[in-house]
């Protein structure tokens, strides 16, 4: 499974890449999720703190919430995954991101890729 | 997603399961395959060409003796004095307030003997109220769930998946049998009961067959996949396939305190017929009316409708979903939500969904009917 070096890792399955301030889920939480069929995610402007969720991710028998991994601002949210869910299954990275935010303050508790593909295996 | 508790019941299936890459839940006790590839693709797999459920965990009773009949309707909502051998109908178990123990089939073997099949979660509860039901009939009740595997073979190939593996002796018996018949049938080699029910709005079968059968006959379903387009299909298709056809899930849409008469199975209670359990609180519910019943919803706005979530009706909380689900065939999201009886066809509804509420229409029941059953 691919989890790409350039991003951080929650235990919830979230990654924040540090490049952009962009969050999705893993292709693991994808996995074990199945058939995504509908996302709901938070207005633009929305401030969150670290661990708050903004939004969920429904597969046909689950609804898991989706948890901030820093804290931050919504500056945009990817219309394109909540117009087509499925879409994340193909790819939960590039263009599978769901939210950028304009983070606030430091990030703590993230994982490496390499951490969090030790974390998952030990699943 | 521990797959690993020992306490959980496995069906003889288990292995096969494990082999085709399921992954595996606990559902009611057992470890069961909630999908093989995904839900969407087995749902639709089942709409257009076919799908094998392993559905072993489900219970079977059978009453046997003399007053077998008297016994069965003593115990049963629907008229089980009507069937004939081969027979077979959807009923249920009611306590004396009319509230539902399970529901099931129940299908006449011969003139002094039922087949009753149960729900995996109730098999223990169902076969103690039977049993302790019995004492003043002369009969005999065994409970033979353990004796017995369940493959449901269902969608629109089914049929030709079912011939390629029966012994062609039993070929024109299968080929005539009208819906919810039974028979007995060699299937890949070994004397089986093939019934045509189902729990997916498809034509298809459901077949009795001994566990230790149950590899053999798996393998075989799964070797006319090249014709017959046959796929395993999980309990997670099982459910939205079963929601699109308007079929209850025990627990979910109705327990023991829903009376069949709320949860829109008044067509299988026959309070014409003698006595039975349950009679006289449904003859007193059905003269004062009901206060709840269930319709089926399809939601207008963004948003899926989930077991439990609160309905409003005119601003106000009149009821709450049932059951609730992507759409895949019908399209969208919608299910089942047990209301105020004041709720009729095209009433507009709200489903608090998380803190949201969203716009439903109630619509008719069954949300899907197959072109042939």
């Amino acid at each position: 499974m691919n989890f790409p070096s350039e991003f951080k890792y929650t235990k919830d399955h979230e990654w924040v890449s540090s490049a952009d301030s962009k969050i999705g889920v893993t292709a693991y939480a994808i996995e074990q999720l199945g058939d995504i069929v509908h996302i709901e995610l938070p207005e633009v402007g929305k401030e969150l703190k670290h661990g708050a969720s903004f939004g969920t991710i429904e597969s046909t028998k689950t609804v898991s919430d989706l948890y901030m991994p820093v804290s931050g601002k919504i500056i945009a949210v990817n219309q394109a995954v909540l117009k087509s869910p499925e879409s994340l299954q193909m790819d939960p990275y590039k263009n599978g991101w769901l939210i950028q935010i304009s983070p606030v303050g430091e990030a703590t508790g993230l994982m490496s890729a390499k951490d969090y593909e030790t974390f998952v295996a030990g699943h | 997603m521990s797959d690993t508790n020992d306490t959980s019941l496995k069906t003889p299936l288990y292995h096969q399961h494990k082999a085709c890459g399921a992954k595996v839940i606990e559902f009611g006790g057992w470890l069961m395959p909630v999908s093989y590839t995904s839900v969407l693709a087995e749902h639709k797999a089942v709409r257009e060409k076919c799908g094998v459920f392993d559905v072993s965990h489900m219970g079977e009773v059978r009453v046997k003796g003399p007053q077998a009949e008297a016994f069965v309707q003593h115990i049963t909502m629907n008229d089980a004095a009507k069937l004939k051998p081969g027979q077979g109908q959807y009923s249920a178990l009611l306590n004396e307030s009319g509230g539902m123990i399970d529901d099931l089939i129940v299908y006449r073997l011969g003139v002094d003997e039922f087949f009753i099949c149960i729900n995996a979660a109730n098999r223990a509860k169902d076969f103690q109220w039977i049993s302790s039901h019995a004492k003043s009939f002369n009969i005999e009740v065994t409970n033979e769930s353990d004796r017995w595997a369940q493959l449901a073979v269902q969608g629109p190939t089914s049929l030709e998946a079912m011939l390629a593996i029966i012994d062609p002796a039993d070929r024109s018996t299968l080929e005539a049998l009208p819906y919810t018949n039974i028979a007995k049938a060699r299937v890949a080699g070994r004397e089986c009961l093939v019934a045509r029910t189902g729990y997916t709005g498809e034509h298809g079968y459901e077949i009795y067959l001994p566990a230790d059968h149950a590899e053999k006959l798996w393998l075989a379903l799964l070797g006319t996949a090249s014709k017959s387009g046959i796929v395993p299909v999980g309990l997670g298709a099982r459910d939205t396939l079963r929601l699109e056809a308007c079929y209850l899930l025990y627990g979910n849409d109705m327990n023991d305190e829903t009376t069949p008469l709320e949860a829109g199975v008044a067509w299988a209670v026959k309070l014409n017929k003698p006595g039975f359990i349950g009679k006289e609180a449904l003859v007193q519910q059905k003269a004062n009316g009901t206060k709840q019943k269930i319709v089926a919803l399809k939601m207008k706005e963004d948003g899926i409708p989930r077991h439990g979530m609160t309905v409003y009706w005119r601003g106000e909380p009149a009821g709450f979903v049932t059951s609730g689900s992507v759409l895949p065939t019908v399209g969208g999201a919608g299910g089942m939500a047990m209301v105020a009886s004041g709720v009729v066809e095209n009433d507009e509804l709200e489903v608090d969904i998380r803190g949201k509420r969203k716009l439903a229409t109630v619509v008719k029941r069954p949300l899907y009917s197959a072109k042939t059953k």
